[in-house]
């Protein structure tokens, strides 16, 4: 039979040693936050709508890497700030529900602060090569975290939707785009061509 | 009379002998004939009032519009996308017409295992028979098989599989390929053309952009539900509170069974936003070393049913049809990103596309999280996801039997195959179906009907087992997967429903 103050002492001691290991988590993990957050600054020229500086500072490093083309020197293939991706993504996340939106920003974070961590990388995403960008990405659509790899889904689907809905992609598919619009089809219910 | 929450402001207090929460194809069905039969009746419908004008054929704009959370649905843990309509007529503004009636071995299945009574096939034809008039179904012409499902016969038949024309119900169709976006020629006969129009023509008052979060109830019966009036944006900006003896669910496997607990209904077994079914599908591409231009004409005309067999205990639970997309869809089902991705995309043209969906039997869950909103749990089980391997498997071996130069089985390691004896070297039996990128179209169950309280949330003629004038009128009712596109199902049991409904109204 046991008594009942052994257990009394030992959950002050590991309340104690929570405490302590909790305040030193917060304090490290802050400073290292405050350190790693800084000096974003978005070039776009237009407000953003939804993201705080640092996420579309992110985003538009993650959708050169995710639209990249696979003829680069071809001139007429959009590069995806030639199409504002990022503004796209921007005004389109701010009429998600709340919580849809909450879980972006944190796979945004994630990419930026951690997922470079997890190859080695000490710097943010934002901030790394080209390859090193590319590394990441596929580490991070291959993630053996079902949850990340979701994540992943949905940031990529994101940009691909700011990427492709723009018709001067729709070259480079042979996509003729909706039938809205084309000569002798300009309005709903009107026969196609 | 047609009224949108958007154009109300302040608070709204409503009488009415009945109210439907929904209005895809089961709500208005239970809407059209209560008002046909006189009595006054309100429907609700949370996303907007839409007409063809509005359909621009633009991937971007048309999903905040018509699927539910902008079509970025999904289970919990993010594997499985969930897309559901939103708008007046729910899921039949956006879905693909497919016509097919609930097997009759599912019926009795339902009758022997889960005490459904007076829903037998004989009992369910003249419902059946009446839909498919209402609807215009008729078969989709051999001619109009576009290149992609002309892939799928061709494979099928070089096989010596099953396979067969599908029926539709579309009238004065153009073969745009536009379907998923909403039809911009007004061809489909969907709930919000066909159905809804009659209902306020017969006297019903239908409320779009409206979002009811509770069913009030108070000694032991419901008295009616409380909702938000919603702008433009989604945002609150009125109130609306209706007072009627009989509330009627048809929000959806997952939009009814989430209002339900969310209002606190009673649920002494637990059965309450159980038993889940998706029919969770994949998809495999193959590309071809000629045009195929599967974004163009009737996507899904021709169906595959070599692996599919209805009776009870069959180890053959796959469907497949062809799963063409529009290049936003298209590219982000392809795996990976950036130059290899645009290489891939660059096929478009000569891509086909099929799916495989399994007639689960996975027991899935929804629940209301934090944030008062659905939580899809759907954990596929080893049976289910062995079916899943064999359909991806079949889907590559009709797209090389129809002549691919490769197939490409979208996953975390994609699979590429190059030949016929790839497929064989690919193990995909019990695979873990989180690889892959699952999509759900037809959310069923959560609340189950049934003669025992203690398995099913209602009884055989929609009517919750605890909480007089509590009915459901959706995909909610089915006791397990269909195993085929469920609109047909979904329109027929609120037609068979109605009139129990329209009885307790004038209790």
């Amino acid at each position: 039979m046991t008594s009942a103050s052994p257990p009394v002492r030992s959950s002050r001691r590991a309340a104690l040693r929570t405490f302590v290991e909790g305040a030193l988590v917060v304090g490290v993990g802050g400073a290292v936050a405050f350190v790693r957050t800084r000096g974003y600054s978005d070039a776009r020229d237009r407000p953003l709508v939804s993201f705080a500086p640092w996420e579309s500072v992110v985003l538009h490093h993650a959708a050169r890497r995710i639209t990249a083309s696979d003829h680069p020197e071809d001139r007429t293939i959009p590069t995806a700030d030639e199409l504002d991706v990022v503004g796209f993504v921007d005004a389109y996340v701010a009429r998600m529900p709340t919580p849809m939106r909450r879980d972006l920003t944190r796979a945004i974070l994630y990419l930026e602060q951690v997922a470079p961590l997890t190859l080695g990388l000490m710097s943010r995403f934002s901030e790394l090569a080209a390859d090193d960008q590319d590394r990441v990405l596929v580490a991070f659509e291959a993630s053996p975290v079902v949850l990340l790899r979701g994540a992943f889904v949905a940031l990529k689907s994101l940009v691909f939707m700011g990427y492709y809905r723009d018709a001067r992609t729709w070259s480079v598919l042979g996509y003729g785009g909706p039938w809205i619009g084309r000569a002798g089809h300009g309005s709903h219910g009107a026969p196609p061509p | 009379m047609m009224a949108r929450g958007r154009d109300i402001k302040g608070e709204l207090s409503l009488h009415a002998d009945a109210v439907v929460v929904g209005m895809g194809a089961g709500g208005s069905i239970v809407l059209r004939e209560l008002a046909r039969a006189g009595a006054k009746v309100i429907g609700f419908e949370e996303g907007g009032a839409h007409t063809f004008a509005d359909f621009n054929q633009r991937e971007d704009e048309m999903l905040p519009l018509l699927y539910q959370d902008m079509g970025g649905r999904t289970t919990r843990d993010l594997t499985i996308r969930i897309l559901q309509g939103r708008g007046v007529g729910g899921s039949t503004i956006h879905n693909t017409n497919l016509c097919k009636r609930t097997p009759d071995e599912i019926l009795e299945r339902w009758a022997r295992r889960n005490a459904v009574i007076g829903a037998s096939p004989a009992e369910m034809r003249p419902a059946f028979e009446a839909i498919e008039r209402d609807l215009s179904v008729s078969a989709i012409p051999a001619a109009w098989l576009n290149g992609n499902n002309a892939v799928l016969k061709a494979g099928v038949q070089a096989l010596g599989w099953h396979g067969a024309m599908l029926q539709h119900n579309r009238v004065g169709c153009q073969q745009s390929g536009f379907c998923e976006l909403g039809c911009t020629y007004d061809a489909k006969q969907s709930a919000g053309k066909v159905i809804v129009p009659d209902a306020v023509a017969a006297g019903a008052d239908v409320y779009a952009d409206v979002r009811v979060d509770r069913i009030n109830v108070r000694t032991g019966e419901v008295t009616g539900v409380h909702g938000f009036l919603l702008g433009p944006n989604g945002e609150v900006q009125g109130e609306v509170t209706v007072f009627a003896r009989v509330v009627v669910l048809a929000g959806s496997a997952i939009g009814s069974s989430a209002l339900a607990i969310a209002s606190g209904i009673p649920d002494p077994f637990q059965q309450l936003g159980r038993n889940l079914r998706l029919h969770p599908a994949g998809v495999v591409a193959g590309t071809f070393d000629r045009p195929i231009e599967g974004v163009r004409g009737v996507p899904q005309s021709y169906e595959c049913t070599e692996l599919l067999s209805f009776e009870e205990g069959s180890d053959k639970r796959v469907w497949i049809v062809p799963a063409f997309a529009h290049p936003i869809g298209t590219a982000a089902m392809l795996p990976g990103f950036g130059a290899p991705h645009m290489r891939a995309m660059r096929d478009y043209n000569r891509l086909a596309v099929l799916t495989a969906m399994v007639h689960d039997d996975t027991s899935g869950r929804v629940t209301v999280d934090r944030d008062g909103r659905p939580s899809v749990d759907y954990q596929m089980t080893l049976p289910d996801s062995d079916q899943l391997g064999r359909g991806l498997r079949a889907c590559a071996r009709i797209l090389f039997a129809a002549g691919a130069t490769a197939v490409t089985i979208p996953a975390v390691v994609p699979r590429r195959l190059t030949r016929v004896a790839d497929i064989d070297r690919v193990d995909l039996r019990q695979v873990d179906p989180r690889e892959f990128p699952l999509t759900s179209v037809h959310p069923m169950g959560t609340m189950r009907m049934g003669e025992d309280p203690a398995s099913s949330v209602v009884n055989s003629v929609g009517e919750h087992h605890q909480l007089p004038g509590l009915y459901v009128a959706d995909g909610s009712l089915f006791p397990t997967s269909i195993g085929v596109p469920p609109q047909i199902s979904i329109y027929a049991f609120a037609l068979h429903i109605a009139p129990h409904v329209l009885a307790a109204s004038k209790r």
